[in-house]
């Protein structure tokens, strides 16, 4: 279980004029996501739905606020005064506090994320990316081989294992992603708007598998996205962020039994729903503006 | 001799042929990227024109034959040096000289380089003694390093060492500092230490401009062994030239240099290939 607690995160943004102003990202966003389920969070670009998830892997602080994933905080907020400010400065001094451990690989809470634009290490074969995360989580060095394989099947990439990524498909390679992320067995798998930058066929047989997969596995998936389809298509519960600043519009439950289908009236009248939202958060965007 | 033996063999045999053959195929790659860029018919248009242009000029008298010797006399001097002066000897004590210098600059250089580029603590305590340093010409160690070391090999190499050290060490960093943040988060989301992180990630994305460093060293490292040899020695391909100018002898000054330059180009082209077998990645690009 994904538990936020008011996360709130502030930048300072220095403009043209190079006067510095502050700017809010995520304004107390408290959201709670059960084990097994499948969130999927809604907005415009620019509301801060990547920032938050970036929060929940662990990879920036909050300002403020906390992240408990099965009841174990993820980190610990910025400071807020002076003096914690010089305690936190004198205990991150040589190591950042989102790093692990110098020598010892050891994943903190069994999240895998899923990036954007994949992230997957373009110097290793497809089989080399996945033999690195499984040597990450610490599987046998004579187990690794048969695993990775095994993983390659699962996301249908087999045949192109001693491939490099520049020379598979983007959708190949956002399928080497999953199967680097499968390869840890996570209980929570992260996604950072996983499909933007695949074409429409190979993101509609890419959302298939997905679902497939989570089917099999029954791992919470929190996927974000701007795509009202693929939101309503997907996931149990969609969760909608409004810009400016970033927080939590409204949550809008999918009760519609799987298998679904992607032109049914059920899907079609939720998805005008949050279309009707998100076109209302965008013609009245000043209005939230400070 | 039993059926068991004869399959062994034949197959210790195809081993080792297999063996041989990569070699092959690897120099033939090495060859054609190096000698093949130079010999290419392209360049030898440009190559030719200019070789019969050095050799007709002087021979005409265009230009005076005693200031500029023609290749086919600067080739006769080569084979005399190398009969006369002991050539191969100069060359083996300017190679030891070189590579001691540039190997120890690579295993400082490198290490400090991916420290100061992958902890901000540790930058921010080193990095401004070697920006201070730096910008010291390397020539203008020599007066302090013959007082300190005394003419002999430890001056040379070390004054070889400074000019091979802040190129490697500044690009290493650079490249090092500019990992993409994105690789390694996905690596610390599945909990990869920072050691880790240094060996799979941040080195690997920092190959290309350590390499560009290195060449960048080789290049001033051979500047500095001229002038180390000059300054201080009795042998090597500095201290011939200097002799050289000595006795007023131009054409053992031009195959100095012709020397010098094709160590030079051939050091960078075997960089090249490193570079092509290491970050075979690229290649799909």
């Amino acid at each position: 279980m994904i538990e936020a607690k008011g996360i709130s995160k502030f930048f300072s943004v220095v403009n043209d004029d190079r006067t510095a102003e502050g700017f809010t990202a995520l304004n107390s966003v408290s959201l709670r996501i059960e084990s097994g389920s499948f969130v999927s969070l809604l907005g415009p670009s620019g509301c801060g739905k990547s920032t938050f998830l970036e929060i929940l892997a662990g990879l920036q602080a909050p300002s403020d606020g906390q992240v408990w994933i099965d009841d174990k905080l993820v980190l610990e907020p910025l400071p807020a005064t002076r003096r914690e400010m010089e305690e936190y400065r004198k205990k991150y001094r040589f190591l950042s506090p989102i790093a692990n451990s110098l020598f010892r690989d050891n994943p903190k809470h069994d999240i895998a994320m899923i990036f954007q634009d994949y992230a997957v290490f373009p110097w290793m074969t497809a089989r080399q990316n996945v033999l690195f995360t499984l040597k990450l989580r610490g599987v046998q060095k004579s187990e690794r081989e048969g695993a990775a394989a095994d993983y390659l099947r699962l996301v249908g990439l087999s045949g192109s294992e001693n491939k490099y990524p520049s020379q598979l498909s983007g959708g190949m390679r956002q399928r080497l992603a999953l199967a680097r992320a499968l390869s840890v067995e996570p209980r929570i798998i992260l996604m950072d708007e996983p499909f933007a930058a695949v074409d429409a066929l190979t993101r509609e047989r890419l959302q298939e598998d997905l679902l497939r997969l989570w089917q099999e596995t029954k791992k919470t998936i929190v996927l974000v996205t701007h795509d009202v389809d693929e939101a309503v298509y997907l996931s149990d519960e969609v969760v909608v962020f409004s810009p400016l600043p970033g927080s939590i519009r409204n949550k809008v439950a999918v009760d519609i039994p799987r298998p679904r289908r992607r032109s049914s009236s059920e899907i079609r009248e939720i998805k005008e729903r949050l279309l009707a939202m998100y076109k209302y958060d965008t013609i009245h965007e000043s209005d939230y503006s400070i | 001799m039993s059926v068991d033996s004869i399959i062994r063999d034949s197959a210790t045999s195809r081993r080792g042929l297999r063996w041989w053959n990569l070699v092959v195929r690897e120099l033939v790659v090495f060859l054609r990227t190096s000698f093949g860029s130079v010999f290419s018919r392209e360049f030898l248009t440009v190559l030719i024109p200019l070789l019969i242009l050095w050799e007709v000029l002087p021979r005409l008298g265009v230009v005076p034959r005693t200031l500029v010797p023609p290749p086919s006399a600067v080739v006769v001097t080569f084979r005399d040096m190398v009969v006369d002066l002991n050539m191969a000897e100069h060359l083996t004590s300017s190679a030891i000289r070189f590579t001691s210098g540039f190997l120890l600059a690579l295993v400082t250089a490198f290490p400090i380089g991916v420290l100061m580029g992958w902890n901000l603590f540790i930058r921010k305590h080193a990095l401004p003694l070697f920006q201070i340093l730096a910008p010291v010409p390397p020539p203008a160690w020599v007066p302090i390093t013959i007082i300190l070391f005394g003419v002999g090999l430890p001056m040379q190499i070390f004054l070889i060492f400074l000019g091979v050290f802040y190129p490697i060490l500044f690009n290493t960093y650079q490249g090092i500092k500019e990992t993409d943040p994105r690789y390694l988060a996905s690596a610390r989301v599945f909990g990869a230490s920072e050691f880790t992180l240094i060996t799979r990630v941040y080195i690997w994305h920092a190959l290309g401009s350590v390499i560009m460093g290195i060449k960048i060293g080789i290049a001033l490292g051979l500047i500095m062994l001229v002038i180390a040899e000059m300054y201080g020695g009795r042998s090597g391909l500095g201290w011939l030239l200097l002799e050289a100018k000595e006795y007023f002898q131009i054409d053992r000054m031009v195959v100095c240099m012709v020397l010098l330059g094709f160590i030079g180009w051939f050091l960078i082209e075997v960089m090249k290939y490193i570079e092509l077998k290491l970050a075979v990645w690229r290649i799909g690009r």
